[in-house]
């Protein structure tokens, strides 16, 4: 014991001397949320300070007073410490305690303790008298089959229990401090995959007995903030969806976020920033309306540098400080937070209550330290939505790649332009339509442009531009249209080669040009040119040899030349009218979202009909007969694509042996 | 509640104690000399037993070996202290097992290999062995053969000036059987051994600027510090591991290391002069293993390797096929007195580098120090299917941006100037990318900064041949990692492959003389001066050892001045600045401070950059250590906004823009300068603590630099030092 104590105080010598200069380089890089939701390094936001070792053993929870006091669950010597300045200044709960896992104070200083162990839920005041301990709700409503198995525990200030109970499908137990059972709280949703969906169509119901039931995961770790509102994290889940924020009503408001499938423990601070930590000793920190702000640390691989977790078990916040638990260290891994850090933080404090213009100073400020930290151009862009100023905002929502509140603020400048001259422009537009149907009138009665359309009439000798004008053809009259090609009167596989390759150049043009709102790059520097022509090109590839061979064996009239032509020219819709939609797009904003998106079913609409009609006519099918070659055709193209596949990864393999036996023969001479 | 009372009992007992013990700790924690005459230093308790022999004595020492253990013993006769090369009798209480206890005794142990690459440590006590010892001038010389294995090895040990040197010469190395190759050589493993807290001191270990490892009772540590000289050798892992979430720890840069029993009164410092790069510095604090702190060099002659069969993964684990080639040569310098501190320690290897002419006072301008600017010039981005380059930086801006900053000397890096920028391969023969503007208009750019007491560099990655670019041909210009494959490193966000020698030296001298003959400009050289590897390529095989030599040779005779990055000791005979000067060290929980050993060494010689200041979380934190540790100032700039070269592999440079940064430059220059400028050129003499987070730094010219890293105010003999600030002031009495 008195070496304990030594040691202590020994570390804590070395503390007092080490907080006023960190001279170590922290272990691990700290990153930032930038352009694209992608992270980029940042300058560090933590910087270790020092690890104190504790005469504690395995233990698995602790919790900072308001007054700085700590209160660790000391699991492997089943009581709780209480700690002031790292010194242990009291110990409670020794002969009641088995394992506490869990343990919360509240303001008047009554601990509220989750014993693992001997599962139950022990209540003492701040002297450590025994006040109450209870174990599994009696209460009908708590489920015959549910086992309680405390293993953390959340106070409420109206004195409301929020017990994590471990493998616990209904979610958190809330019960009073009676021990009476309130209800369970905050269930994660149970998912459904579609292999799972698959298993139960195919698996017998031993073998779906044999899996692991589907059942919603159950939360792992609990805190509480001062607005009562409960914060939950889920081990083993979907990294987007490991973190939860409920309401009073359970209702989960926290957005899906970046985050981690080993959540150890989280914290929320009185000022809404929240702290996570995994089980691989990364720290994630986001304000409290979940968006991303700070990802650093790193695991204790046997390199021994501070700031490295080898198991940590619990964080908290403590003014500028940050606390890490170590359950296999036996120590307290402290982290003091930068300059850099503070000046995000003060930025988001005032951003989350909502004085967007008083934060964005701070912000412009972060924006010197990273030009790329997303954060502070989204928080720059709010305030200047909020001040009217649309043009700057709308150029700092582009850099956030923000697309909603770009469209917002570039709504407010369309709407600011079209009241200016929405008036004018169509007066306009009435005197130009007027002009020109008087023009036509006119040109009718002196055919002023005969000799022009006799020259334009002429020009159809040239096959090219004959196949062009053919291509409008399709709009009217689509079935007779298949019919000359097929009968080869019109259409050449020259111009079908054409079509083709302007299908990709209108993919590709399309991609670039599509207004910011609407493009599914947010960044254009993301699109990958040469994935979508060979996807582009794969597709048709695919589709002409699929069909033809399929229609080959299926009493179908077509030829290849037939196929190949019919198919392009069917792909007309696209061909016309993708690029114009495009362009369209620049000057919409996403409350008119539906024209866009209903423009584009359109399209792909009309070229399915297209298809549908070309393969009935070409191929001189029955409808019925139609649609079997379509679904075959696609069965087809699916077939090669798996062929494609299994003989890459044959040809692998094979590459795999001849390497290893040459490397082998030249290893053993 | 009896616990409870039991721990406030120790608590109460525990307080006074440790207030009784504050004021000797304080005073171990660097405190001058204030001699302690109750305590009475550290006394020589163990005689010089009788087996050992007097074989040399020169004004200073007095060397005695023993022929059976080879252990030898060294007197200082200035003040009396006697050091041990091993132990002379191992009691119970040391608690050392059969193989340890051997180890400690012997003065050479080695590690065999046998065929099946199994290894086993053997001492001289603990196997059979016959020696040859003969007596030499000022030493002796010991050919030890391990019968059993057929395994010998030479040892040469001799009085010097200022110490004793340990030889073991390559060609004197038998490995007779078949069987059994030599693995590793552990040379005076227990050389001034201490007991856990029994002798107040330190060890020192190379590890960033320097780290200080006290002794005490017991360790956080739960493994020993192991960490080759001069970092991993690629030709053997081919590449290291790759986690862009950690920071990687400081490679050991100088092969040194040292210990002192009793500050201010005896110390040694362990040089290695040849064999550095097949060696590794392993220290043990007490409370690891044994209760002892010991460290000591272990050379590697032999490694086995793991060589993968296919790609799934299956493999042998086989023996490299020649045993690496290199001679060894260590000196064990001892310091006494006033000198046996980490400074003198410094002082004491700054003299053997001055000494091998590997160390020369640059010549640099007397008043203001000097700046560190890289800029980027550019880098390219893909646009469509074309590489589109994004000039961030012109030398006409270059220009502009240097009128207008009010700084003096800066030392220009100019990074990305090759065609297409930073991320594409520089080419053999100078060129620059066009947009960037023309090569009179960047001779105009040097004359300037040259006529403004600066230097101008170019940025130059020698080693590197960057993945997926064009201008180097993958078969014949790379290294091989002896398991056949292209060695991989990461840097500045680019995976690179590296070039092997005969590239290298083709493509540097080339451009280096072009370099130096059309812009009389310098070269800032990264990677070169700090990453080593061997070459197992059949054609080309180059060990370690024999690559220091050729860089050495190549970089010569380079003209124009050579700055290079966090180089290795090899370097320094080169150097003409040094940057990314560490501020601290890799932060080993069992390490008790962080000191400015590698600055003390170069202070006063070659002028010392920290890492950019852009990058810097807490700005005034590191500026304090910039002050206390006098490394002048750096930053990475560009005149575009940052936000241009987001899509680029230039990304990871995430803040540089002229329009946000020239402020926060000007500013850190001139307070810095304030502080450094009067002090410029002068060698550091000695390091206090006066209290705890104040620091005062003495220089040659008798200024001296008191550094306050704590919020309140100090004050010390008149002088008041501010909270988080630092003052200059003559020296103190």
């Amino acid at each position: 014991m008195m070496n304990k104590i030594l040691r202590i105080l020994f570390v804590l010598a070395v503390l007092l001397s080490t907080t006023v200069s960190v001279s170590a380089d922290s272990p691990y890089t700290t990153w930032a949320l930038g352009p694209g939701g992608h992270p980029v390094m940042t300058q560090d936001a933590y910087t270790p300070v020092a690890e104190i070792d504790l005469p504690i053993e395995g233990a698995e929870d602790m919790f900072i007073a308001p007054d700085g006091s700590m209160y660790i669950a000391d699991t492997g010597n089943a009581q709780i410490v209480k700690l002031i300045n790292f010194h242990v200044v009291a110990t409670y709960g020794e002969g009641i305690l088995k394992g506490p896992t869990g343990v919360f104070v509240d303001a008047e200083g009554s601990l509220y303790i989750a014993d693992g162990k001997s599962d139950t839920i022990v209540i003492l005041d701040r002297d450590g008298n025994l006040v109450r301990q209870f174990g599994r709700p009696t209460e009908p409503l708590f489920g015959v089959n549910n086992e309680f198995l405390p293993r953390k525990i959340a106070v409420d200030v109206r004195q409301n229990l929020y017990i994590v109970s471990e493998g616990s499908v209904n979610g958190i137990v809330q019960m009073n401090t009676n021990g009476n059972f309130i209800g369970y709280f905050g269930a994660n949703p149970a998912s459904m995959s579609l292999k799972m969906i698959l298993q139960r169509m195919f698996l017998t119901k031993a073998q779906l007995e044999k899996m692991i039931r589907n059942q919603a995961a159950s939360p792992s770790n609990i805190d509480i903030d001062n607005q009562s509102l409960v914060y939950t994290i889920t081990g083993g889940t979907d990294r987007y969806k490991s973190i939860s924020k409920f309401t009073v009503s359970g209702l989960n408001i926290f957005p899906g976020t970046y985050g981690s499938t080993s959540f150890r423990d989280i914290h929320v601070s009185d000022d809404g920033l929240v702290l996570a930590v995994d089980a691989d000793g990364l720290v994630f920190e986001y304000d409290s309306n979940g968006m991303l702000l700070f990802v650093f640390g790193s695991g204790d691989k046997s390199s021994q540098r501070l700031g490295t977790l080898s198991s940590p078990s619990a964080i908290a916040r403590h003014n500028e400080f940050v606390y890490i638990l170590d359950k296999d260290k036996n120590a307290i891994v402290v982290y003091q937070t930068t300059a850099f850090a503070q000046e995000v933080h003060a930025g988001v404090r005032l951003y989350m209550q909502g004085y967007y213009s008083e934060a964005r100073p701070y912000f412009e400020e972060v924006l010197n330290f990273n030009g790329s930290y997303i954060l502070s151009y989204q928080a720059i862009a709010d305030a200047y939505f909020k001040a009217g100023d649309y043009d700057r905002a709308l150029a700092s929502y582009r850099y956030a790649e923000d697309q909603s509140g770009y469209s917002q603020a570039y709504w407010e400048l369309r709407n600011l332009v079209l009241q200016r001259s929405l008036a004018p422009a169509i007066l306009w537009l009435l005197g130009l339509w007027v002009a020109g149907s008087i023009f036509t009138r006119l040109e009718k009665r002196h055919k002023w442009f005969d000799p022009a359309r006799q020259w334009l009439h002429g020009l159809s000798r040239f096959k090219l531009l004959d196949d062009l004008a053919f291509l409008f053809r399709f709009i009217k009259q689509p079935v007779d249209s298949f019919y000359y090609i097929k009968k080869s009167y019109r259409g050449s596989l020259l111009f079908a080669g054409l079509i083709y390759a302007w299908v990709v150049v209108v993919r590709l043009l399309s991609l670039y040009l599509t207004g910011f709102v609407f493009n599914p790059y947010a960044s254009l520097s993301r699109i990958r040119p040469e994935n979508e022509i060979v996807n582009v090109l794969l597709l048709i590839l695919l589709w002409n040899a699929a069909n033809y061979l399929v229609s080959t064996i299926s009493d179908g009239e077509g030829r290849v030349r037939d196929v190949v032509i019919g198919s392009a020219y069917s792909l007309f819709p696209y061909v016309l009218f993708a690029l114009p939609i495009a362009l369209v797009s620049n000057v919409l904003t996403l409350n008119e979202a539906f024209l866009y998106s209903f423009s584009l079913n359109i399209i792909y609409f009309w070229m399915g009909l297209m298809l549908v009609i070309m393969v009935k006519e070409i191929h001189n099918y029955s409808f019925s007969e139609t649609i079997r070659n379509i679904l075959l055709t696609v069965f087809t193209m699916g077939l090669f694509l798996l062929t494609g596949y299994i003989l890459y990864v044959l040809f692998n393999q094979m590459f795999d042996f001849l390497s290893a036996v040459l490397q082998e023969a030249g290893l053993r001479g | 509640m009896a616990k409870l009372r039991r721990i406030f009992q120790g608590l109460i007992v525990g307080l006074l104690v440790w207030g009784l013990n504050t004021a000797p700790l304080a005073a171990s924690a660097g405190q001058p000399a204030a001699p302690q005459e109750g305590t009475g230093g550290v006394q020589e308790t163990r005689g010089i037993p009788d087996s050992y022999e007097l074989l040399g004595e020169n004004d200073l020492f007095q060397l005695y070996a023993d022929p059976n253990t080879l252990g030898f013993k060294v007197l200082d006769k200035r003040s009396g202290y006697t050091w041990h090369s091993s132990l002379d009798e191992v009691t119970p209480e040391d608690r050392l097992n059969k193989t340890w206890t051997a180890f400690a005794v012997s003065g050479i142990s080695v590690e065999y290999l046998d065929a099946k690459a199994v290894s086993k440590r053997v001492s001289i006590t603990n196997s059979t062995t016959s020696i040859d010892f003969q007596t030499l001038d000022q030493g002796f010389s010991a050919a030890v053969e391990f019968t059993e294995y057929g395994i010998s090895v030479t040892v040469i040990v001799q009085l010097e000036p200022n110490g004793v040197s340990v030889q073991v010469p390559f060609e004197a190395i038998v490995q007779a059987s078949p069987e059994y190759k030599l693995g590793k050589l552990y040379v005076y493993p227990f050389f001034a051994a201490t007991l856990e807290d029994q002798v107040p001191g330190y060890m020192f270990l190379p590890d960033g600027s320097g780290s200080l490892v006290r002794f005490a009772e017991t360790t956080k540590a739960k493994n020993m510090f192991y960490g080759r000289y001069y970092g991993q050798d690629l030709g053997m892992i081919v590449a290291l591991p790759y986690d862009d979430m950690t920071r990687r720890a400081y490679t050991i840069s100088l092969p040194v290391f040292g210990m002192v029993h009793g500050e201010m009164q005896n110390a040694f410092l362990s040089i290695v002069e040849k064999g550095a790069a097949y060696g590794e510095l392993q220290a043990h604090p007490a409370g690891i293993t044994t209760r002892f702190n010991f460290l000591y060099s272990a050379f590697v002659y032999n490694e086995s390797y793991f060589q993968a069969t296919n790609r799934a993964g299956a493999g042998v684990t086989t023996l490299q096929p020649n045993t690496n080639a290199f001679d060894v040569l260590i000196h064990y310098r001892f310091l006494t007195g006033e000198q046996a501190d980490y400074v003198g320690m410094a002082k004491s290897y700054q003299q053997y580098l001055v000494g091998r002419g590997d160390l020369a006072k640059v010549a640099d301008p007397e008043s203001d120090i000097g700046i560190k600017l890289e800029f980027l010039a550019g880098d390219k981005q893909k646009v469509l299917f074309w590489q589109r380059f994004i000039p961030m930086t012109t030398i006409a801006q270059v220009s502009s941006i240097l009128e207008d900053l009010a700084v003096g000397n800066p030392e220009v890096v100019y990074y990305g100037w090759q065609p297409l920028g930073a991320s594409s391969m520089p080419p053999s023969r100078l060129k620059i990318e066009r947009t960037l503007g023309s090569m009179s208009q960047l001779r105009a750019l040097i004359d300037e900064v040259k006529a403004g007491g600066g230097n101008f560099y170019l940025y130059l990655d020698p080693q590197a041949a960057i993945r997926d670019e064009q201008g180097y041909s993958p078969r014949n210009d790379l290294a091989m990692s002896i398991t056949n494959f292209n060695l991989v490193g990461y840097h500045r966000n680019k995976v690179n492959y590296y070039l092997n020698y005969e590239t290298l030296s083709q493509r540097y001298a080339s451009l280096h003389d072009d370099v130096a003959a059309e812009l009389q400009a310098g070269l800032a050289l990264d990677q070169i001066g700090s990453m080593l590897y061997s070459d197992f390529k059949s054609n080309h095989v180059l060990n370690r050892e024999e690559a220091i030599h050729q860089y050495q040779e190549l970089l010569r005779g380079n003209a124009g001045g050579t700055a290079f990055y966090l180089p290795n000791d090899y370097m320094f005979a080169q150097m003409q600045a040094y940057y990314d000067m560490p501020l601290g060290n890799s932060g080993y929980i069992y390490t008790t401070e962080a000191v400015p050993f590698l600055q003390i060494v170069l202070a006063g010689y070659v002028p010392y950059y920290g890492p950019a200041l852009n990058f810097s979380s807490n700005l005034q934190d590191d500026l304090l250590k910039h002050v206390d540790y006098g490394v002048y100032p750096s930053y990475f700039l560009t005149n575009e906004v940052t936000a241009k070269i987001l899509e680029t592999r230039s990304n990871w440079i995430y803040s540089s823009s002229i329009g946000q940064w020239s402020q926060e430059v000007e500013q850190t220059y001139q307070w810095l300068n304030s502080l450094l400028g009067p002090v410029k050129g002068q060698e550091i003499t000695a390091r206090q603590v006066l209290a705890e987070g104040v620091f005062a730094t003495t220089y040659g010219n008798g200024k001296l630099i008191i550094v306050n890293y704590t919020n309140k105010p100090f004050s010390h003999h008149g002088v008041v030092v501010n909270g988080r600030d630092a003052v200059i002031s003559e020296v103190l009495p």
